[in-house]
């Protein structure tokens, strides 16, 4: 019993309606790295909350280290010595590495900070498992990499013998993700016991001694990696089925040069550059993957394109025409339909209506607009066959889309993009947090505008989805092109690319 | 106008007047960092420090005792608020409606215990009201003296707290708890840090300070208590904090520029400037907008500024 | 179809009435606690507003300027313009209109015209003003409409005590007399009811089309979210400015009807607090035309018989203000209620406790 350092038994946790773990068991052996794999909306991420003491399970059982725990809060876990790395570091950006990492802690003196103190132990910590790190930076000016090892030096300094981290390597570039392996093995050797959340199934055979496979929130089976495991074997275990590899059918030849984007710069938020002089072109019925770590400029490039954000220097020529400083609504009339990353935020009006989502950017326009008046027939029948046409699973056209699952909200954001016969879509990373089902829709109808000689952007952090569906794949680091790459390149030179090696330009 | 303008006797009565006036700003502005930095705009604080100034001359009038009035509006002041902490964070309101909600409560709630007590008469119920204390030696320094050291003990008080608040922002665990809830909740929360706790408390201590601050008004500047006593000063102070960016020395700064605005309308017009009076009077709220003006665009505000945090968001 | 229109109407206004019901039970014990009875007292209320003919005239007249400062503040609230200035905004369009009717000799009918558009450009201005202080400098709109409350309120007084004094006024601080043609007409000479009333209800229905307007839409979206109404090709800047001006114009447009429907000329606190009333019956009202309407005579109806309970009983007319504090306490918990936190409370009572 006391080799298990974690054993979760029969766990049921449900949301409103939806069973996130339905009786999943999942076992922790002592000083071992076990893999948790599933697809998004698995309920890896929920089991693990529920390890964390973040959500309580209607129903099952947690031992840690072989006795019976009841964990309602955070505080218990870390008392238990379990510590957490989140997708979404937990980290306030202007305080600093040590304030950071004395939250929730008693000080050594009482009422008043004992910041030097920790300093100390922080500094001899890193030492001991190389997590380099300045103790007295402010969060913002470190790098995503070292904000990572900072959470980690969190979990540490809380005495964590059971470590997990969802979805570490996310945000880093292949060669990071090694550095991060390098870490965790060391750890491992030391004792401690980790889990590893991924979707990736690369990481489960480079760096898992065991996987916990998921599906729809219940327990497929647990394995031991050696070297006989297989890719195939765990993707069948995670899908459920064989994942059709070959999207290629109904491919049309290219067409004409659709989008040009010439030595675009823009800024970001914060002013600073984001875009370096970008140069991309698109063409009719093809689409591009664009690769690269989250907030290397994608998001200023998305916005760029579709007139939401400004360039400071640089042209967009779209079919011959030069939009580089029309408005967003000049932009969406001219034929750029966009799927933002953020569905909820910026995609959809979340307390409007499933119809009223549908005209976001037509309402003005006729035949739902007369005389500055909205004709509600017209939009209700739009509304009408949209939804039939795909699938949207909802009550009524006057759902509030604040209501509707994931998958449909991001159905709703197609279906109006799309419907409008788009010269170009901008999709940015439109799978994620989806499951499956979903997942696979998405995918296909992007396929389909492709076939149909839609110029496809495609933005996205998953190399897998790029794979699956560019015909050729860009890179982007710190906001400049760093080169084109053929479709169905290997990871390793995209990952070069990520990384900021840039290569002699490739026409691909 | 300009001779009378230019002598020591105008500057130095002047100044004093601002190190007065500034008071209940700087008071409220104290403590509206604390609320702020958990991420708490609390448009409240007029109906708060109103609160303050009738809890602190009732109880003054019939116990003849200045503490205990001071007392009474400080408990005032923090009931006042838990009201509004818990429309904020329990019941994750719209924290301007609730502000704005609680501010028409605080002052109908002030002028009807008032009423209700003294009832409707036409000469308000006066009481003696704290004294200045002259620190000795130092108050004889000739300007000096006379600008600094000539002043009641709550005003030395509303001074002394802004090194205070400044010590237990940056140097106690509490103080690293608000920034953490104000900054980024979820990162505190998963860390075991209690949001909800947290954000109370900041409130409450936010509600004692600006019960001082409407204690001032009535039982420290004045003798008396009446409906309009705070007059705008509740949301003056949350714009100073803003300039302040939320730090207790700006706020004193700001508090004083304030307190300079008001000096500068009661002495020109106390010695009969040319200028008409209603456009002196308005001279403290246009400074307002213009430090507004000044300050918002390059303010980095906490990061959960007036977002009311919840768990389950996925 | 008929059914579910009715449904929908009522279903908007029961919880209203509800908070309504429960504020006036939490005034009841306040009542109790100074010592009065409260029985007695809510009678004298009701007496005092719906007693007589004349009484429930004066109920309408108070009522006017309320509903049209509420329709305006909805359409700013709505787009989560927070505008607290509406006194501010009223009284620039008194300034404004009642100076067209004194200084501007032109015929009357082209001066009603003029002085109406005046009113609203004055409070259009004054809420442009606060609007143009949000795009261009991220000011905060709570506190810079509220400081131009003050600001205008001092430019008022300024005004009647200097400038625009009535020469041959003793010496009180007001305007002249506008002249007899540009009264607005009584309905009948015991009340006080003009024809700003008409003015009232053909803005209630202007506001009801509006929202269905493509503006009323941009409107609405751009309260969804900054981020989702710049995708949609919204300026946003511009949209700040334009709704504060409408919203601002319309209190302006209050300013109008109580100068020319009701007093005539410009004295001190002529927004005499309308302002903040006007804030909790939009929000009563759900920011919903309709719900405004019924609203604003409930809260006149407060006003008006909360002076005669006061003249009655002794108890201080402050109680209406603690009603009105307590009903947007309530309107906020109401609609917090409809949240999660609902279902976490049935589910601690449920049995199984609930983390967070």
């Amino acid at each position: 019993m006391s080799s298990y350092a974690v054993q979760m038994q029969g766990i049921t946790k449900i949301f409103s309606n939806v069973k996130a773990n339905d009786n999943v068991n999942f076992t922790l052996k002592k000083g071992s790295i076990h893999g948790l794999l599933g697809e998004n909306g698995a309920g890896k991420t929920t089991l693990m909350n529920v390890l964390y003491g973040l959500y309580l399970q209607e129903q099952g059982d947690v031992f840690i280290n072989g006795k019976r725990e009841v964990i309602d809060s955070p505080t218990k876990a870390i008392s238990l010595g379990i510590g957490m790395v989140h997708q979404h570091f937990m980290l306030a950006k202007p305080l600093s590495v040590v304030e950071n990492i004395m939250l929730g802690h008693k000080s050594s003196r009482g009422m008043l900070l004992d910041t030097k103190v920790v300093e100390k132990k922080l500094k001899k910590l890193s030492e001991q498992y190389n997590l380099k790190v300045d103790p007295a930076a402010k969060i913002w000016q470190l790098s995503v990499g070292e904000q990572q090892r900072v959470e980690i030096l969190s979990t540490i300094y809380q005495g964590a013998e059971i470590l997990i981290l969802d979805e570490p390597t996310a945000v880093l570039t292949p060669q990071e993700a090694q550095s991060l392996f390098g870490i965790l093995k060391r750890m491992k050797d030391d004792g401690k016991s980790i889990i590893l959340i991924t979707h990736k199934l690369e990481e489960i055979l480079s760096v898992a001694d065991e996987v916990t496979v998921l599906r729809d929130g219940q327990l497929i089976g647990t394995k031991q990696i050696d070297d006989s495991t297989t890719k195939e074997e765990l993707t069948r275990m995670m899908v459920g089925r064989e994942v059709l590899f070959d999207f290629k059918q109904g491919k049309t030849k290219t067409g004409k040069m659709m989008l040009k984007i010439q030595d675009a710069c823009a800024n970001s938020d914060k002013r600073i550059p984001a875009l370096r002089q970008f140069s991309l072109d698109i063409h009719e019925g093809e689409i591009i993957g664009l690769a690269g770590v989250d907030g290397n400029g994608q998001k200023e490039l998305a916005e760029v394109i579709t007139g939401i954000r400004p360039m400071t220097s640089g042209n967009v020529v779209l079919d011959g025409q030069n939009i580089s400083s029309k408005s967003a609504l000049n932009i969406i009339d001219a034929g750029i339909a966009y799927i933002p990353e953020d569905r909820h935020h910026i995609g959809l009006a979340m307390g409007f209506t499933i119809a009223k989502n549908f005209i976001l950017k037509t309402y003005h326009k006729k035949p739902f607009a007369r005389n500055f008046m909205l004709n509600e027939k017209e939009i209700n029948k739009n509304a009408a066959s949209i939804i039939k046409k795909y699938q949207i699973k909802a009550n009524s056209k006057d759902d509030i889309v604040k209501d509707l699952s994931g998958g449909n909200q991001q159905k709703v954001i197609l279906g109006r993009e799309l419907s409008s016969n788009p010269k170009v879509l901008v999709a940015a990373h439109p799978t994620r947090g989806l499951d499956v089902g979903a997942m696979q829709y998405v995918r296909d109808q992007i396929m389909q505008a492709r076939n149909s000689g839609t110029a496809v952007l495609l933005i996205s952090a998953d190399l897998e989805e790029i794979l699956q569906l560019a015909d050729r794949i860009a890179v982007i680091y710190d906001g400049q092109l760093m080169g084109i790459l053929p479709g169905g390149s290997d990871i390793e030179r995209i990952g070069m690319l990520m990384m900021g090696n840039k290569q002699e330009v490739v026409n691909g | 106008m300009w001779d009378d303008i230019l002598t020591t006797g105008f500057l130095v009565s002047v100044l004093a007047a601002t190190i007065r006036l500034a008071t209940p700003i700087l008071f409220t502005s104290l403590g509206a960092i604390y609320g702020q930095r958990s991420g708490i705009l609390n448009l409240g604080l007029e109906g708060t420090m109103t609160i303050g100034a009738v809890c602190a001359f009732i109880v003054a009038f019939f116990t003849n005792s200045l503490f205990l009035g001071l007392l009474g509006a400080v408990l005032g002041g923090i009931l006042f608020s838990v009201i509004m902490a818990w429309l904020s964070v329990t019941m994750k309101a719209n924290q301007v409606i609730a502000g704005t909600a609680m501010t028409i409560l605080g002052v109908g709630l002030s002028a009807f215990i008032y009423r209700a007590i003294f009832g409707i008469k036409s000469l308000p119920a006066q009481i003696e009201s704290f004294q200045q204390i002259r620190i000795p030696l130092l108050s004889d320094i000739p300007i000096v003296g006379k600008i600094f050291f000539d002043h009641n003990l709550l005003i030395y008080f509303a001074f002394l707290l802004v090194v205070i608040t400044w010590f237990v922002l940056e140097k106690t665990v509490f103080g690293l708890k608000i920034k953490a809830v104000g900054e980024h909740p979820r990162a505190a929360d998963s860390k075991g840090i209690n949001v909800a706790k947290v954000r109370y408390q900041s409130l409450m201590i936010e509600g004692a300070y600006a019960g001082l601050g409407g204690a001032f008004m009535s039982i420290a500047y004045m003798n008396s208590f009446t409906d309009s006593i705070i007059t705008g000063r509740g949301f003056i102070a949350v714009a100073v904090v803003v300039f302040a960016r939320w730090h207790p020395t700006r706020a004193m700064w700001g508090a004083l520029l304030y307190g300079l605005a008001s000096a500068l309308q009661i002495r020109l017009q106390a010695i009969g400037a040319e200028i008409p009076n209603q456009f002196l009077l308005m001279l403290p709220y246009v400074l307002t907008i213009i430090v507004l003006i000044g300050v918002s665009k390059k303010a980095e505000f906490p990061g959960a500024y007036t977002l009311p945090y919840s768990r389950m968001e996925r | 179809m008929g059914k579910t229109r009715i449904k929908k109407a009522v279903g908007s206004i029961w919880p209203a009435a509800i908070t309504i019901i429960i504020a006036l039970f939490i005034g009841a014990i306040l009542i109790v606690i100074s010592g009065k009875d409260p029985i007695d007292a809510y009678r004298l209320l009701f007496n005092g507003a719906f007693g007589s003919a004349h009484k429930i005239s004066e109920t309408l007249v108070k009522a006017i300027p309320l509903m049209i400062m509420a329709l305006g503040i909805s359409i700013a609230f709505k787009n989560k313009m927070w505008n607290i200035g509406a006194d501010g905004q009223f009284t620039l369009g008194a300034i404004f209109s009642l100076s067209v009717g004194i200084y501007l000799k032109l015929p009357v009918w082209l001066l009603f015209p003029i002085s109406f558009l005046a009113a609203f450009i004055g409070g259009a201005l004054w809420g442009a003003l606060a609007g143009w202080l949000k795009a261009k400098f991220n000011a905060n709109e709570v506190i810079t409409t509220l400081m131009l409350n003050y600001i205008a309120t001092y430019l008022l007084t300024y005004l009647v005590y200097g400038p625009m004094m009535d020469p041959e006024g003793f010496g009180f601080p007001q305007t002249p007399l506008l002249p007899e043609g540009l009264h607005l007409g009584l309905f009948s000479a015991q009340t006080r009811i003009h024809m700003g009333i008409f003015v009232a209800l053909a803005l209630l229905g202007l506001v009801i089309l509006f929202w269905k307007s493509t503006l009323g839409y941009k409107i609405e979206l751009m309260g969804q979210g900054e981020q989702v109404s710049r995708y949609a090709g919204i300026n946003a800047k511009r949209m700040m400015i334009l709704v504060m001006a409408l919203s601002g114009g319309l209190c302006g447009i209050a300013g109008w009807n109580e100068i020319y429907g009701v007093h005539y000329r410009l004295m001190t606190d002529i927004a005499s607090g309308y302002g903040t009333l006007a804030i909790v019956i939009a929000l009563l009202g759900n920011l919903n035309p309709v719900g405004i309407g019924v609203s604003s005579f409930f809260f006149a109806a407060l006003l008006v018989g909360g002076n005669t309970m006061q003249r009655m009983t002794g108890i201080p007319y402050s109680i209406v203000d603690i009603i009105q504090g307590l009903v947007i306490i309530f309107v906020i918990t109401r609609q917090a209620i409809n949240l999660e936190s609902v279902r976490m409370f049935f589910k601690k009572i449920g049995g199984k406790q609930h983390v967070g």
